[in-house]
């Protein structure tokens, strides 16, 4: 009896032996499969392998530091940089923008009416799809019809629940006509920055956020996709050789993923990356590299306060009290690593045409706060979220706020609790990091005019009635007259503290490539996330 | 006097554990590690103040006189936040670990001694305790509690309560059996009477050998939580300390990882090494077998 | 006795299914707000309609109890979602990254039953001799080390400073592979240090239960029969002993799969390894409520299945166990 226990005991620990390593080699071949990229199962391909002349020189391929921001479509691409800037190269738009302005793209020229409410767009005549078909008016007839239905992931066409497009017409096969619901100083530039889609793809599809068959990368773009991997986070770009604009300076870009961009850097692994402060002198030293020291004028971080649970904060001294008394160039020595650039109170970033500099400077002064506050005292409690930087700066903003009196508890929530926080309103002070300070300054009018949510519990009068009157103003004087007023009367309010924007460095080998565009008019990026940082412009 | 022999037994254990050489040598130098961390992390709160918040000298100084492991990249002392982050380490391990291990034992008598319905549903939730994948699990608690050290401590303990409560149902189950049991209950005895005389006594060492192991799986978790960005980044605990460390950019590249990284990690390894030194010292004192974690 | 197991199993995959439904709704935080920016990232935003516009199409505009009935009934039809902020399907994302994370598993599995149980054997074989008590320390010491810190010290000085193995990822991407040799190779090449370090946890515990009930077995009475046979040591414990401290160890290799899936959590972190645990943390992190439920009902499913694959391993190896 017992012998024959022992005997099935083996045999059956023989059999889960085989069994474990018949799996072992199963799943060895699983992952080797779905990832060669000569298989077409995991691959979503726009119609690999274009023709590759050979050419004298070698095909520059440039890498970049990647990771997965979803299939790079209008439609499923992630929210946030690296997601739109991958389908912008794939799918062209009407507009472009460079250092200065908007300049043609899709469009050759373009013309507006009287009173500024419709636009003529006359398209080039040979532009085409990725998969060899002709480009017309009625792709961007369906394109704007489409998203009314079908929002993309990043949508500009509406401004508060409206959406500005009221009628489009194709005039001929290559020019349209868009007309708008207003006038407004940004919605040229909202038009022109649409992702044009293919008809012919799409006029199909129902659901677009599901769609990924054929064609669901097919654009217009300089560059089409060979080649994406999901759970590696790669992509391949490569040339679209029949392109009729300016040419794909490149002949791929490849995004991979990297655990350390500066150590891939060093590597040649990438051909671009952002060294914090620290790391940055050992490149400058060097013939070898270019560096590039580019403010992030767009975002900053900022200390919220809210008025609406709070009402000692409603008191505008102590607002100024807790401007003067955090040490915003301390900040900017321990956070940044000594490189930052102190915000304006006034909210456009200094390096916007319509910056007024003759405004309230709040220079670190806890004398001036402390007279301000007269010996009062105060207790609050500061949220932030739980990176390590903000953690951080909310500790020293504790400590200087400390001394001039003013008693801070620093709690810290998950970046997403503290966004829903900022949201209701359930706060006292906030502190966090934000964008929407690029381009044209309209974005005052969201940010502090009527119908704001983003400061709670303040309004001004006068504020709400220049931000309305800026946006329609066509007059360039007038208008940079009235965001000056705005600025100033922002400054003197401080409905939040604006505190530091950071200084990002790019460092690049020329020899490999340097067709970079650093600044775009609406510092709205990274240069590896502009379009016209990959095609050769004269 | 009802309580006189669970008194008894509480009174017993110091007793075993007065003669130090019980321990094997590994279990002395653990000991005498634990003690170490609570001592300095004791002196630290008592005596040194605000020095693991304050900076006091410059960022990412290496290891000198004046800061012997170093000082972080806002220019704090190294060694003061270690000191500190024992303290809070010690706290979190020390308190997850008691209340699971008095929760989850006061459920596996109540299982235990109750029988049916009662006894299905603390072992069924006790199933799917064990089932659950306990680090996704403590993930996604982590994320949805907000991270406080309170917090954690809550989350750790709503993992943990499940082993406690079956090595406890298990030894009441099999002391209702024993004839001393039987013939109490025959006599009325109450279910209180019956904890506090016999079943609190029974288990009560097996329970403290579970605990010390749950300090220490208490301290990894909570290491790891907050390696993953999970943790309450205003603690300062060592897993803060780590955390910060990995993730400043450009750590792999210089040289601060060996103050920065090296002395969070090697103290966090020694006390967890330390605490199972101890526990495996003390299953065999109470020549108990089996239940390790 | 049969049926009310798998009742049982039944009823706490229910429980798994509803907790799993519940817990991600009711953390704080929207998907869809994007109020606040990453540095260096440009800020992505959605205006009030297409949030609303989003919830509806997920079918979060909807009150709790009628996402749990469509839930239930998805999941009946094998579908799991659609990823919020991946905007793919959620099978398919799990699909794609569970070959690593399983891939990795079995490899420290294998090496931890293999080795833990044959350093197990020889250590009890050398009962009290200076080499199985220092084996023994050893054993204790690497087993309760934290794995994550292990991996944290090995990203350190065998990837980051000796460059012996890359620093992450689980393959090099696009690099041309001429033969499946080659590949293999960079395949193994990457998952080195993720396995190494994820193997040490279990070895600890194969080895003690190993060493353990060998001592056990060693010392019946049908071992001395076999000695007084004049059977050589080696052949006694590979014959009998060996034999008949399988059992345990066979039902352990399915039970330590849990425990290893919670290691390689957090191992896949360190190593920024392309596996399920890596796509956890995300999901966490972008509040997909979708992916998470996803990912954490495949694992929990998975380790349900090797729970009751153990039981009945082990009720069929050794007739003796009842419950």
């Amino acid at each position: 009896m017992k012998s024959e226990t022992k005997g099935t005991a083996v045999t059956i620990g023989k059999n889960v032996a085989v069994i474990f390593l018949l799996l072992l080699s199963m799943i060895l071949g699983l992952v080797g499969c779905t990832n060669r990229p000569s298989e077409s199962g995991e691959i979503i391909s726009g119609d690999a392998a274009g023709n590759e002349n050979a050419t004298a020189e070698e095909p520059v391929i440039i890498r970049l530091a990647g990771e997965d921001v979803g299939l790079p479509n209008p439609f499923r691409h992630t929210a946030g940089g690296a997601g739109v800037s991958k389908a912008t190269l794939l799918y062209d738009t009407l507009l472009e923008k460079d250092e200065n302005q908007d300049i043609p793209w899709l469009a050759k020229r373009w013309e507006m009416n009287e009173d500024g409410t419709s636009f003529t767009f006359f398209l080039h005549e040979n532009a085409l799809w990725h998969d060899g078909e002709p480009l017309t008016a009625e792709d961007v007839v369906f394109t704007f019809n489409y998203y009314k239905e079908h929002p993309p992931v990043s949508n500009s066409l509406t401004d508060g629940k409206k959406y500005i497009v009221t009628d489009t017409k194709a005039i001929d096969d290559h020019t349209v006509e868009i007309t708008l619901n207003s006038y407004n100083n940004t919605y040229l530039s909202k038009i022109g920055s649409v992702l044009i889609l293919p008809k012919h793809i799409w006029e199909n599809v129902d659901d677009p956020t599901t769609f990924d068959g054929n064609g669901a990368t097919v654009g217009s773009g300089p560059y089409k996709m060979e080649i994406y991997n999901p759970e590696q986070g790669a992509y391949r770009f490569v040339a679209f050789e029949q392109y009729y604009g300016l040419q794909p300076a490149v002949a791929a870009i490849e995004w991979v993923p990297v655990s350390d961009e500066v150590l891939a850097f060093d590597n040649e692994e990438i051909d671009l990356v952002m060294p914090t402060a620290d790391l940055v002198s050992r490149y400058k030293e060097s013939d070898e590299y270019i560096v590039e020291e580019v403010p992030a004028y767009r975002n900053s971080y900022r200390l919220m306060m809210n008025m609406e649970t709070v009402p000692e904060l409603c008191a505008v001294d102590l607002r100024k009290a807790i401007a003067y008394a955090v040490n915003r160039q301390e900040i900017i020595e321990k956070i940044g690593r000594g490189v930052g650039l102190i915000s304006s109170m006034g909210y456009v970033p200094s390096s916007s045409p319509w910056y007024n500099s003759d405004i309230e400077q709040y220079d670190y002064n806890p004398e001036k706060a402390k007279a301000l506050l007269e010996g009062r005292t105060y207790s609050f409690t500061l949220l932030t979220d739980n990176s390590a930087k903000s953690t951080k700066m909310a500790e020293l903003i504790k400590i200087s706020l400390d001394e001039v009196g003013i008693d801070v508890t620093v709690e810290s929530v998950e970046s997403k609790a503290r966004d829903n926080a900022l949201k209701t309103g359930t706060y006292e002070l906030l502190l966090t990091h934000a964008g929407g300070m690029g381009g044209d300054p309209d974005y005052l009018r969201g940010i502090y005019g009527e119908k704001s949510t983003t400061i709670k519990g303040w309004s001004n009068e006068r504020v709400n009635e220049l931000a309305k009157a800026q946006a329609i103003e066509r007059d360039e004087t007038n208008r940079k007259e009235m965001l000056f007023e705005l600025q100033k009367i922002i400054a003197d309010e401080v409905p939040m503290v604006m505190l530091y924007s950071t200084v990002t460095y790019f460092v690049y080998r020329p020899e490999k490539y340097d067709g970079w565009m650093m600044i775009r008019y609406d510092h709205n990026q990274r240069c590896d996330f502009y379009k016209l940082s990959y095609v050769v412009r004269n | 006097m009802k309580y006189a022999k669970l008194l008894k037994c509480i009174r017993k254990i110091p007793g075993k554990l007065r003669n130090f050489n019980i321990f094997s040598a590994y279990g002395k130098i653990g000991f005498v590690f634990v003690l170490l961390m609570v001592l300095t992390g004791i002196i630290s709160v008592l005596f040194m103040g605000e020095a693991h918040k304050i900076p006091s000298g410059a960022s990412l100084e290496a290891p000198g006189l004046i800061h012997p492991l170093g000082t972080d990249d806002l220019g704090i002392d190294i060694l003061a936040q270690i000191l500190h982050g024992a303290f809070v380490s010690i706290q979190v391990g020390f308190f997850s670990a008691m209340l699971a291990g008095i929760g989850g034992s006061t459920l596996g008598i109540l299982a235990g001694y109750c029988g049916g319905w009662t006894d299905k549903l603390i072992m069924g939730i006790c199933d799917v305790m064990m089932v659950i994948p306990q680090l996704p699990l403590m993930i996604v608690l982590g994320a949805f509690f907000g991270p406080s050290l309170r917090n954690i401590i809550l989350v750790i303990v709503i993992l943990s309560w499940s082993r406690p409560a079956r090595i406890a149902r298990a030894r009441v189950l099999s002391m209702r059996q024993e004839g001393y049991i039987i013939a109490a209950k025959s006599y009325g005895a109450g279910f209180r009477h019956l904890a506090v005389k016999h079943f609190i006594p029974g288990i009560l060492p097996i329970i403290l050998v579970s605990i010390i192991r749950l300090i220490s799986k208490a301290i990894r978790a909570e290491a790891g939580l907050t390696f993953l960005g999970l943790g309450d980044p205003t603690s300062k605990s060592w897993g803060v300390i780590l955390n910060r460390s990995i993730n400043f950019s450009g750590i792999y590249y210089t040289d601060y990882w060996k103050w920065w990284v090296m002395s969070p990690l090697t103290v966090l390894i020694l006390l967890v090494l330390s605490i199972s030194f101890i526990a495996r010292d003390m299953e065999l004192l109470f020549h108990n077998k089996g239940d390790k974690l | 006795m049969k049926s009310y197991a798998k009742k049982h199993y039944l009823l706490v995959l229910l429980a798994v299914i509803t907790i799993n439904f519940f817990l991600p709704r009711l953390m704080p935080g929207d998907p869809f707000l994007y109020l606040s920016v990453e540095e260096g990232e440009v800020a992505a935003a959605f205006s009030e309609e297409q949030i609303a516009q989003y919830k509806a199409y997920y079918g979060m505009d909807k009150p709790l109890y009628m996402q749990f009935y469509d839930y239930i009934l998805k999941l009946l039809q094998g579908d799991l979602g659609y990823s919020i902020y991946y905007n793919t399907s959620v099978l398919e994302m799990i699909l794609l990254r569970i070959p690593w994370t399983i891939f990795i598993v079995l490899c420290a599995l294998f090496l931890s039953s293999f080795f833990g149980t044959l350093l197990g054997a020889i250590s009890a074989r050398l009962r009290e001799k200076p080499a199985d008590k220092f084996m023994y320390l050893f054993m204790v010491v690497f087993s309760e080390i934290p794995s994550f810190l292990l991996g944290i010290v090995f990203l350190f000085v065998l990837a980051a400073k000796l460059k012996w193995f890359p620093l992450s990822g689980g393959i090099t991407i696009f690099a041309p592979h001429t033969s499946m040799l080659s590949y293999m190779g960079d395949l193994l090449h990457h998952a080195a240090l993720p396995i190494i370090t994820l193997t040490p946890a279990g070895l600890g515990n194969f080895y003690i239960l190993a060493r353990n009930s060998m001592l056990t077995v060693l010392s019946k009475d049908y071992i001395n029969t076999a000695k007084a046979k004049g059977l050589k040591k080696w052949q006694i414990l590979y014959k009998h002993a060996l034999r008949n401290a399988l059992p345990p160890i066979i039902a352990r290799i399915f039970l330590s799969l849990g425990s290893l899936f919670g290691g390689a959590v957090l191992i896949e972190n360190v190593f920024a390894y392309p596996g399920v645990g890596k796509l956890m943390r995300e999901a966490v992190l972008k509040r997909d409520y979708v992916l998470i439920q996803g990912i954490f009902l495949t694992v929990a499913v998975t380790m349900l299945l090797m729970n009751w694959l153990a039981d009945v391993i082990y009720k069929k190896l050794d007739p003796r166990v009842f419950r």
